[in-house]
C-alpha cells in the first residue's frame, strides 16, 4: 500500500481548475518531483498536500490516514519554501529548533537535534548567525535542515533551488537528494527545470494546465514521453509532420525522404499523417557507423555549447538539430556542406496524428 | 547647497518657538534666568496625577491598539487582502473627522443603557455614568485617534516581512495561530510597532478634546487650564512635552532609522 495517496483531487479558483482529477501514490522513502510550466498547478497540488489549499474535490491519504481536511500545523509535514522562508528574528540554531520547541520537546532534546542538523547540512560554524548574515544556498540549507528537524513524514520542497545561482543550484540539489537517501524520507519537489526533476528523482510527474501528462522515472520520462507536451517539455525535441507508409515495418515518408521507426503504429493506416519526434542527440555523423536510418543533409549552422556541439541540419525540406560530444578529435563539417548523419529506429518517436 | 539652505530653513521652523518658548519659561525671575517654572510646575501635585494617567491612558491605548490592530492587519494581508482598500479609508477617517464629532458620538451613545438594536434589552449600562466606564470610552476614542498611525506602521511592518510565507512555514513546522503571531509575526515587525506605540504616546499625552469633554483629569486639559491662568508654568510644560515627544522620535529613529525591518527585528 502507498504510503502518501492523492485520489482523484482538484482544485477550483473561481471557474479555473487549478487541478484537475490528480491521481498518485507514493511510496515511502521515495523521491518524486511535480515539473512543469508555471501555472500547471503543480505548486497546488504540493500546498493541497501541506495543507495549505484544502481540495474541491478528492482525498489525500498519508500512512493510511485520511489528511484531506486537516490543518497543516497537524499534519507533520516539513516544507522548504523557494523564498527560504526563515525566521528573520531567530538565529540559525533557533529556526531550526522552532518545530520541536512548538512540539515541547525538552530543552536537551531540541540542542541535541539542532546539533544534528546543524552539522547535517554543514553550517557549525553559522549556527548562531541570523538569515540575513547568510548566502542564499545557506539560508535554504537552513530551511532544509529547520523541516527536517521535526522527523516530518513528508518532506515538501517548493521550487527549492530557483532563488539561487546555478552553481548553488546544481550542488544543493545533490546535497538535498543524498540527505532525502540517508534518512530514507518521502519527498515531494516542485520544480519547473527539467534538469533538475531528471537528476535527483525516482519518479517525475509531468503536469500541464492542470493535468498530469505523464508519471514515469526520469529515464521513461525522457526517453519515451507519452504525449506530445512531455516531449517538447522535457529535452530538446526535433518534430516533423509524416506520412505513414507501412504500419507493419514502421516505414514513414517525411517529405520524400523514407524513415523507419519502432514506435507502435496500433491503429494507423497506410496514408495517415502522423508527427515524429528525434531528440537531438540521438543523431550521428553516419561516418561514425550506420544505423537503421541513413539521412542525406545539408550542414546550417554550428553552435559550442561547451560539453556539447550543435549542428543545425537540412534533412529534406526539415530543419533538426544534432547534438554530439564535443572532444578534441572532434571532426566537424564546415557550414554548407552535404553530409550524412544516422540515427536508429527506436530514435523515431511518434508522437500522435499531426493536424492536417 | 540649496539643500542645506532648507534644512537650515526647516530646522528653524521648529527650533525657533522651542527656543522662544524655553527662553520665556525660564524668566519667571524677573532678570534672571532660573528653573522656577519647572520647579513650580513639578511640585504641583495635579501635575503629577494628571501626568500619570494621561500616561496610564496611553499605555492602555497602546496595549488595546496591539490586540485590535495587529491580528486586523495580519488577517487582512493573510486572507483577505481585497478587505485593504476599504480599511486605509477607514484608517484615513480620523484625519478627516474632528475629535470633537468623535467625542459627542461617543458621550451620545453610551451616556444612556446600551441596548441590542431593535430590542428593549440592555447590554450594560451608561459608560459615561462610571470612572470605569469613561476610562474604556476614552481608550476607545484614542485607538480611534491612533488608529491612522498604529494601524499603518504595523501594515507597514507586516509588507517588509512576507508575512503568509512565515506564517505557512510555521504552520507547517507545528504551531498554530497564537504561536505564530507572539512568536513569528509580532517580533519581526517590532520596530514598526514601536513607532506606531510612540506616535500614540504622543498623541494620547498632549490630547485635549475627548479628555475635556469626558471630564476626565487627564494632562492635556490640565495644561490648557493652566496656560489660561498662568503665563510661565505652561511654557515650562510645554517645553517638557515638546523634549518628551522627540525623544519619542529620537527613540523610533534608533529602532529603525536605516535599517530594513529584517534586520531591526534582531
Amino acid at each position: 500500500m502507498a504510503y502518501l495517496t492523492l485520489s482523484n483531487i482538484s482544485k477550483q479558483f473561481a471557474d479555473t481548475y487549478a487541478v484537475q482529477d490528480f491521481s498518485l501514490d507514493i511510496d515511502k522513502g521515495e523521491f518524486v518531483s511535480f515539473l512543469g510550466p508555471s501555472g500547471c498547478g503543480k505548486t497546488t497540488t504540493l500546498r493541497m498536500v501541506a495543507g495549505f489549499e484544502i481540495p474541491t474535490s478528492g482525498k489525500i491519504t498519508l500512512d493510511g490516514a485520511d489528511i484531506t481536511n486537516k490543518a497543516p500545523n497537524q499534519r507533520h509535514v516539513g516544507m522548504v519554501f523557494q523564498s527560504y522562508a526563515l525566521f528573520p528574528n531567530m538565529t540559525v540554531s533557533q529556526n531550526i529548533g522552532f518545530g520541536l520547541r512548538v512540539r515541547k520537546a525538552s530543552e536537551a532534546e531540541i540542542k541535541e537535534r539542532v546539533k544534528e542538523m546543524v552539522s547535517l547540512v554543514n553550517l557549525e560554524k553559522h549556527a548562531d548567525k541570523y538569515p540575513f548574515q547568510l548566502s542564499g544556498g545557506q539560508q535554504q540549507r537552513v530551511s532544509l535542515a529547520r523541516a527536517l528537524a521535526i522527523r516530518p513524514n513528508v518532506l515538501l520542497l517548493d521550487e527549492p533551488l530557483s532563488a539561487l545561482d546555478a552553481k548553488i543550484r546544481v550542488s544543493l540539489r545533490a546535497e538535498i537528494r543524498s540527505i532525502q537517501k540517508r534518512l530514507g524520507i518521502t519527498a515531494i519537489f516542485v520544480t519547473h527545470d527539467q534538469e533538475e526533476a531528471l537528476s535527483i528523482s525516482d519518479r517525475i510527474v509531468v503536469m500541464y494546465d492542470g493535468n498530469v501528462e505523464q508519471v514515469g522515472t526520469p529515464f521513461d520520462i525522457y526517453n519515451f514521453p507519452r504525449t506530445p507536451f512531455v516531449a517538447n517539455f522535457v529535452g530538446s525535441l526535433n518534430t516533423a509532420a509524416a506520412e505513414v507508409i507501412d504500419p507493419e515495418k514502421g516505414l514513414l515518408n517525411m517529405d520524400g525522404v523514407q524513415l523507419v521507426s519502432a514506435a507502435k503504429m496500433d491503429g494507423l493506416r497506410k496514408g495517415d499523417k502522423v508527427r515524429i519526434a528525434i531528440r537531438p542527440e540521438r543523431f550521428s555523423f553516419a561516418s561514425d557507423g550506420k544505423k537503421a536510418n541513413v539521412l542525406d543533409c545539408q550542414i546550417e549552422n554550428i553552435t559550442f555549447l561547451g560539453s556539447v556541439v550543435r549542428v543545425h541540419i537540412l534533412i529534406g525540406k526539415t530543419k533538426f538539430t544534432m547534438d554530439t560530444f564535443n572532444y578534441p578529435s572532434l571532426a566537424l563539417p564546415q557550414i554548407g556542406d552535404k553530409n550524412q548523419v544516422t540515427c536508429s529506429k527506436e530514435a523515431v518517436l511518434i508522437l500522435g496524428e499531426a493536424a492536417s | 547647497m540649496w539643500s542645506w539652505f532648507w534644512f537650515i530653513l526647516g530646522a528653524l521652523y521648529f527650533i525657533l518657538p522651542l527656543y522662544a518658548t524655553l527662553e520665556f519659561s525660564l524668566q519667571m525671575k524677573r532678570d534672571q534666568i532660573s528653573l522656577l517654572a519647572y520647579q513650580k510646575a513639578f511640585e504641583d501635585p495635579q501635575f503629577i496625577k494628571t501626568f500619570t494617567y494621561s500616561n496610564v491612558l496611553a499605555l492602555a491605548t497602546i496595549l488595546a491598539g496591539i490586540v485590535l490592530f495587529v491580528p486586523t492587519a495580519y488577517w487582512i494581508r493573510l486572507r483577505l487582502p481585497e478587505a485593504r482598500r476599504l480599511t486605509e479609508f477607514i484608517t484615513f477617517l480620523p484625519f478627516v473627522v474632528p475629535a470633537i464629532i468623535l467625542v459627542f458620538g461617543l458621550i451620545r451613545i453610551y451616556s444612556t443603557p446600551v441596548k441590542i438594536p431593535f430590542t428593549d434589552i440592555e447590554l450594560f449600562q451608561p459608560l459615561t455614568t462610571t470612572h470605569f466606564g469613561t476610562n474604556v470610552l476614552i481608550v476607545a476614542g484614542y485607538m480611534v485617534l491612533a488608529m491612522p498611525y498604529m494601524y499603518r506602521s504595523v501594515d507597514i511592518g507586516m509588507r517588509t516581512v512576507d508575512v503568509r510565507t512565515l506564517t505557512e512555514a510555521a504552520q507547517s513546522l507545528g504551531a498554530n495561530w497564537f504561536t505564530i503571531i507572539t512568536r513569528v509575526i509580532l517580533p519581526n515587525i517590532r520596530a514598526s510597532l514601536l513607532s506606531g506605540a510612540l506616535l500614540t504616546f504622543a498623541i494620547v499625552v498632549g490630547e485635549v478634546t475627548l479628555a475635556s469633554f469626558l471630564g476626565v483629569n487627564a494632562f492635556g486639559p490640565y495644561l490648557f487650564l493652566l496656560g489660561q491662568h498662568l503665563a510661565y508654568q505652561p511654557a515650562a510644560l510645554s517645553f517638557v512635552t515638546f523634549l518628551l515627544t522627540w525623544m519619542a522620535m529620537g527613540l523610533i529613529q534608533l529602532f529603525t532609522g536605516g535599517q530594513g525591518q529584517a534586520a531591526g527585528a534582531h
